[in-house]
């Protein structure tokens, strides 16, 4: 904070009353607390109406409408040429007023007109819009349940390379297929350690790590389409979920097959894990943005600010 | 008859803590862990990590898109994230281009960020980034559906009329290095949403041809986590946790195994950038210690109805 303006020290200052104004809803609903809540409102509301001129209004209607002016002296940095209006960007006025008219009984069906457009345009983009957001979706929830590779439970960090991916690295760094092999099985490559590992192989460390991100790119493919026991049991969860889920919102008849039943009710226990996950979720963010305004507060605003310029004095020595 | 008030059991006080006490407790603990700042151990969630990768993966000098969609409300998570993405985008010499699409007053608080960020580096004698020359600023864009759909068609026609400070004058932000090869959307490396609202529903589903990365509220996180297990999403950052993996990532780099110390995921090394750890990491023990609180609270409140069940069956 600059400190040789007294500026950023007031604006601070107003803000942690803000801030204190705010949280005194904790306490109970008073004056103060109602002062600060309009104020905040108020706030909000004038500069979304500004911004509203300034960053939309003005320059994607009102200037495309009237034209712009030349501004400064030609040849200078700060010239700007003049741009011609274009009076039929009018016509979208009355289109757009029309819209009020959702208030008079007489002329509602004028409300109508803007509001068709509007809601024509969205149907229109709703298949497309619907398909590219859930498409990818309902394709990644077909997945495997059956595990293909049986040496891991879990999900190892590395796999073998195959033959044929050892000779070709090895050919294009021009050393055997042995020593690509013991490289990939090393997992942890850190820089500090990358010098002796090189030399445990007489190699440069470049060169090591060259073949260590050759070898990974080659094995990753292996590695991903591999399914582990792990992953399947994750999968037959995930589906267990879906199914179970969307059988509990089957409400245009009657359950009375016990298994449908069953997953009736196991979908509704899911949901609620979901739920509980969700609120977890929603509660370490209100908790963090108190966190930040208590840093704030106490952090920015006392200990970087208050206590500096308590500290310089008057003077500012 | 005139009730006769009993006096309170254990049991009741303990399953009536006055609220504002609990709310004194909750700042005070809070405030304290602020001033403890420790760094805490952390493992990479995958989608934190997917995150760092594409991040770590563009090229020097290539531009992204950076949708600055959140304000003060939720400075806690969303500013860490910026700050985060902006430290690695200066580091890495990164162009990136900003705007947002749901409140007009973001775009400001983005643009605070970025200047604190400026003075940091500055401070450390590391090179400013410019207005113009290493990012631009596209302001507000209205009607989110709209601009979406408009990007995603012709982005060049979407983004006509504004201009940027050019050393010779407000010009055509298309004419600055940021944006001079930029044709088409898909001319984008990487977009990244920086959202505490559902936008991301519409980003999802109106600009499909470019990578995305979230980076979002608690709130918004099990929704928006959905993309990122289908393939939508690249990586998403949830919350104060995620701003943390994000930060101990740029400090340390990730690694398969992690036993070097480095961030523990992903399937190819990334070495650390340093520097890294900041907002995020110093909001971090505070959290442990409210959410601590919080399930303390639980355990009493529990604890004193068994006590007062027991109480009244007997």
């Amino acid at each position: 904070v600059n400190l040789d303006s007294p500026y950023p020290l007031i604006k601070l200052t107003i803000a942690v009353i803000a801030t204190f104004g705010l949280y005194s809803i904790l306490y109970r609903e008073t004056k103060f607390y109602r002062l600060f809540e309009h104020i905040f409102l108020g706030l909000a509301a004038g500069w979304a109406v500004v911004a509203l001129w300034t960053a939309v209004l003005k320059e994607l209607w009102w200037d495309r409408m009237i034209g712009v002016a030349a501004e400064g002296t030609p040849g200078t940095p700060d010239f700007q040429e003049a741009q011609p209006g274009h009076w039929l960007w009018a016509i979208l006025l009355p289109v757009g007023l029309m819209g009020y008219f959702v208030f008079s009984r007489k002329h509602n069906w004028m409300s109508r007109i803007p509001i068709g457009i509007i809601l024509g345009l969205w149907s229109g983009q709703q298949v497309q819009v619907w398909w590219t957001r859930y498409g990818p979706q309902i394709g990644n929830s077909l997945r495997p349940v059956i595990p293909t590779a049986w040496d891991s439970v879990l999900v190892p960090a590395r796999v073998p390379l195959t033959e044929a991916q050892a000779s070709a690295i090895a050919a294009a760094q021009n050393v055997s297929p042995d020593v690509v092999n013991q490289i990939n099985q090393i997992s942890a490559t850190p820089p500090e350690a990358r010098e002796a590992l090189a030399t445990q192989f007489g190699m440069t460390a470049d060169q090591f790590i060259a073949i260590h991100t050759a070898a990974t790119g080659a094995m990753r493919p292996t590695l991903l389409n591999n399914v582990y026991p792990v992953e399947a049991i994750t999968n037959i969860i995930f589906i267990v979920t879906i199914v179970s889920v969307l059988s509990y919102f089957l409400f245009s008849f009657e359950i009375r097959n016990r298994l449908l039943g069953g997953m009736t009710v196991l979908g509704r226990w899911l949901l609620m894990v979901g739920f509980g996950a969700i609120f977890g979720s929603t509660v370490m963010t209100r908790f963090t943005l108190l966190i930040d305004r208590m840093s704030f507060v106490w952090l920015e605003w006392l200990r970087d600010t208050i206590i500096p310029a308590i500290t310089r004095g008057p003077g500012g020595g | 008859m005139a009730q006769v008030d009993r006096p309170k059991t254990l049991a009741d006080k303990l399953m009536s803590v006055p609220r504002l006490a609990l709310y004194i407790t909750l700042m005070v603990v809070t405030t304290v862990m602020l001033f403890v700042n420790r760094p805490l151990p952390v493992k990479g969630s995958p989608s934190s990590v997917g995150a760092f990768s594409a991040l770590m993966g563009l090229n020097e000098g290539t531009t992204i898109i950076i949708q600055s969609d959140w304000t003060t409300s939720t400075r806690g998570e969303n500013a860490g994230q910026l700050e985060a993405l902006v430290r690695l985008c200066m580091k890495r010499n990164i162009k990136f281009v900003f705007y947002s699409m749901v409140d007009p007053q973001a775009p400001q608080v983005a643009r605070d960020v970025i200047m604190r960020i400026n003075l940091e580096r500055a401070g450390r004698g590391e090179r400013e980034y410019r207005l113009w020359d290493d990012y631009l600023d596209l302001g507000y864009f209205p009607n989110a559906e709209g601009t979406a759909n408009a990007m995603a068609s012709n982005v060049r026609e979407a983004w006509r009329g504004r201009t940027g400070p050019s050393p010779d004058g407000p010009r055509d932000v298309f004419q600055s290095p940021v944006l001079a090869h930029i044709r088409r959307i898909e001319d984008f490396p990487l977009m990244v949403i920086i959202h505490a609202s559902a936008i991301i529903n519409t980003v999802i589903e109106r600009i499909p041809n470019v990578a995305k990365l979230s980076m979002c509220t608690g709130v918004q996180g099990p929704e928006t986590l959905i993309y990122f297990a289908s393939g939508q999403l690249v990586g998403v950052s949830v919350g104060l946790n995620g701003v943390v993996e994000l930060e101990a990532m740029i400090e340390l780099g990730t690694h398969p195994d992690g036993d070097d110390g480095r961030v523990r995921g992903g399937s190819t090394p990334i070495d650390g950038l340093g520097d890294g750890y900041a907002r995020g990491m110093r909001y971090y023990l505070s959290l442990h210690a409210a959410m601590f609180l919080m399930i303390l609270a639980v355990i009493i409140g529990n604890i004193g109805m068994v006590m007062a069940r027991k109480a009244g069956g007997r």
